[in-house]
């Protein structure tokens, strides 16, 4: 396999992706008609942001569209019981998405 | 999202699908039915699916209407819109052939319903502390609804849940206490048309799984003489949530009886 010297390696930029993302839960959010709520690394989803488990499903799939089959949270979060996975913050998921993105440019996959 | 056209519906569904290699023949597809107002698909996603597809099957999971995040409209809450919504779906989503439907308690129910009326879509069912849609499950599930409905309208009911239960099991107490509040589902689902008794018109292989501790393993007897071959497994020192508390247990199950099945089609077809 081959890597374009042109072609810069994909190197996934933390603030970004938590922008992303805030978008993504902000959207989410909307159906549920919240008070405005600040969103960081340090939010989590259950007790903060107050989301179902179906949200994060969902959250899951836009994340997949917007950033390709790397990100796979089914199998990031396969060993994690579902209280846990409720208790993740938002940081945790920003690491996996850039670890996730890092992982494939270095991969060139 | 994945979202999907059926009927009047917008129907959320996730698909995963099978990573591993199976052999020459096409793989198996496992079709998740979710249970009643705390459910949706998010139980199946977190739990047994990823690894049922890392072993080779493939995974179609849906939130049933009024749940999750599909539509919900106000009235239609029979079991046979929900028996009808499985059987369209699986036509827009393009699967054609047999599937295993694995379904959690109503989840069980609709799949029993879908295997009475299209037997020839029903490669299996493997159902989870379930009880099949004869007429007594109809009059049980109107008392447990109209108890279900009558205790969440209390507005102290989502804080004492939340205080008890935490914050998760809160919100989802919240959302059941909508769909009870914005819908006929409580008072739809004891109309349900029921099939008989006898269970005559299940006519695929069942597996059964129970907790020791729900009550609901009473049903062995019957199980087991109505249907042609019927397995059933009671899990020991457990509850009715088998799912959610059992996955490891769960995914063994679910994919031993999957390949069992599969090898037993292989030798009939010679």
């Amino acid at each position: 396999m081959s890597v374009e010297e042109t072609t810069s390696p994909v190197i996934a930029d933390e603030a970004a992706v938590l922008a992303d993302l805030t978008g993504i839960l902000r959207a989410l959010l909307e159906d549920y008609e919240p008070d405005d709520i600040e969103i960081t690394r340090d939010t989590t989803f259950h007790d903060d942001l107050e989301l179902e488990s179906i949200d994060l499903v969902a959250m899951s799939a836009q994340l997949r569209e917007k950033y390709g089959e790397a990100i796979n949270f089914a199998s990031f979060v396969a060993d994690l019981e579902l209280g846990q996975i409720m208790a993740l913050t938002v940081g945790e998921l920003v690491d996996f998405v850039v670890t996730s993105l890092n992982a494939k440019g270095k991969s060139g996959a | 999202m994945t979202v999907l056209k059926v009927g009047e519906l917008d129907v959320h569904l996730q698909w995963l699908p099978p990573s591993g290699e199976e052999g020459d023949r096409p793989p198996p597809t496992v079709v998740f039915v979710h249970g009643l107002l705390y459910d949706s698909l998010a139980s199946y996603y977190f739990t047994v699916a990823p690894a049922l597809a890392e072993a080779g099957i493939g995974v179609l999971m849906y939130d049933l209407r009024g749940h999750g995040r599909t539509s919900r409209p106000a009235e239609g809450y029979r079991l046979e819109h929900f028996v009808d919504d499985l059987d369209a779906l699986l036509d827009a989503a393009g699967v054609t052939g047999p599937v295993h439907l694995v379904g959690n308690c109503f989840g069980g129910t609709i799949a029993f319903g879908h295997a009475a009326v299209r037997p020839d879509r029903v490669a299996s069912i493997i159902a989870m502390e379930c009880e099949p849609p004869i007429p007594r499950w109809a009059e049980h599930i109107g008392t447990g609804m109209a108890e279900a409905k009558a205790k969440l309208a209390a507005p102290e009911a989502i804080e004492w849940v939340k205080r008890e239960h935490g914050a998760h099991v809160g919100r989802l107490t919240k959302t059941a206490a909508k769909i009870l509040r914005v819908t006929t589902i409580a008072e739809d689902l004891p109309r349900s048309r029921t099939i008989d008794p006898s269970l005559v018109d299940v006519r695929c292989p069942v597996l059964a799984v129970f907790g020791d501790e729900s009550g609901l393993a009473g049903q062995r007897e019957e199980l087991e003489s109505g249907l042609g071959r019927c397995e059933v497994v009671v899990l020991e020192e457990q509850g009715h949530s088998v799912l959610v508390e059992r996955p490891g247990e769960i995914v063994d199950l679910v994919l031993g009886w999957v390949r069992r099945n599969a090898a037993a089609e292989l030798e009939e077809a010679g």
